[in-house]
């Protein structure tokens, strides 16, 4: 086990030179959109690695509450740190993308605003983690619940509401090189992401057990 | 798509049996001149090279999401290299106290 994010980020490095060669050489450019529409390809695994990871900070956070696990504390930060990169991520293209297709970086419908709505949910969460007082990983854990809740109204978005988004089946509908290009670029991304997940965690989790080893190790004070 | 096909001009046999006073059995279209079509076929043809060659887009969005990770991936490594260090100094008083 101390090897896997090791074996998942030379995964990754193999991936993604390949990942490159397929997007700019191998998949055809869509007819519509032109080259923008390349975007897609590392911008939807990015989206859906800020789901997922919002999920997993959700559980692990829950987890904490109930048990007061260090291993889900670290796991639930560590995820909430990849939600909020992957989230920043997303939220980066998608606006490139749009600009170069809708003709406005922004549209203000209801899965760009619930995106952005859970990447500030979990920037929360990260501050109140990092800089709340004494206690405040269970606030922080909190927040994250709320967080996780997020992540359907997310993925309905576009069946709820009237947004400029393509439906959830779009990527059902895909070409067979478009669709193989993708499940590469999303293994590339989430090997990458789940490895730095890791060693995040475990650096998580030996940070508090240092502070514990600190305190255990300050002299006891003298008698008065 | 763009229609080719021109505005028929009124046969002769229609305009001599309508008579001078009466208005052409066709009307020109607008837009649909050779002119105008030459033009908006050389835009299109602009456009639709833009499109199909124009990587700016994608290289400022893949540059951005690789240097996140790179970032990220620096200040993982940073932090490790901190804790390293909190970690021999943690040893080193242990070892001082016996």
């Amino acid at each position: 086990m101390k090897y896997v994010p090791h074996a998942l980020l030379a995964l990754s490095a193999v991936l993604f030179p390949y990942c490159v060669q397929r997007v700019f050489l191998a998949t055809p450019i869509e007819s519509q959109m032109g080259t923008a529409q390349k975007i897609f390809y590392f911008h939807v695994p990015l989206a859906w690695i800020c789901m997922l990871f919002a999920v997993v900070c959700g559980i692990a956070a829950g987890v904490q509450l109930r048990r007061r696990s260090d291993r889900a504390e670290a796991l639930a930060l560590a995820a909430g740190e990849m939600t909020v990169l992957a989230g920043l991520g997303v939220l980066i293209t998608g606006p490139i993308w749009g600009d170069a297709t809708w003709g406005t970086p922004w549209t203000g419908d209801a899965r760009q605003t619930s995106t952005a709505l859970l990447w500030l949910v979990f920037v929360a969460y990260l501050l109140v983690r990092t800089y709340g007082p004494a206690n405040a990983e269970r606030l922080a854990a909190a927040l994250a619940i709320f967080g996780a809740i997020n992540v359907p109204i997310i993925y309905y978005a576009v069946k709820i509401w009237k947004t400029t988004h393509p439906q959830t089946g779009v990527v059902g509908s895909l070409p067979q090189d478009m669709w193989n290009t993708l499940w590469v670029c999303l293994l590339a991304l989430l090997s990458l992401a789940i490895a730095l997940v890791w060693i995040r965690a475990g650096q998580a989790r030996l940070a508090i057990a240092l502070d514990r080893a600190w305190i255990d190790a300050e002299p006891e004070p003298a008698p008065a | 798509m763009l229609i080719l096909d021109q505005p028929e001009a009124p046969s002769p046999a229609t305009a001599t049996s309508a008579g001078e006073a009466s208005p052409p059995a066709t009307q020109k279209v607008e837009g649909r001149d050779r002119e105008t079509v030459r033009l908006k076929r050389e835009y299109e043809a602009e456009v639709e090279n833009k499109v199909a060659s124009d990587y700016s887009h994608i290289v400022w969005a893949y540059g951005i999401i690789w240097a996140l990770f790179a970032i990220y991936g620096v200040l993982l490594w940073r932090r490790s290299s901190a804790q390293q260090t909190d970690l021999d100094e943690l040893g080193n008083q242990l070892d001082k106290r016996g």
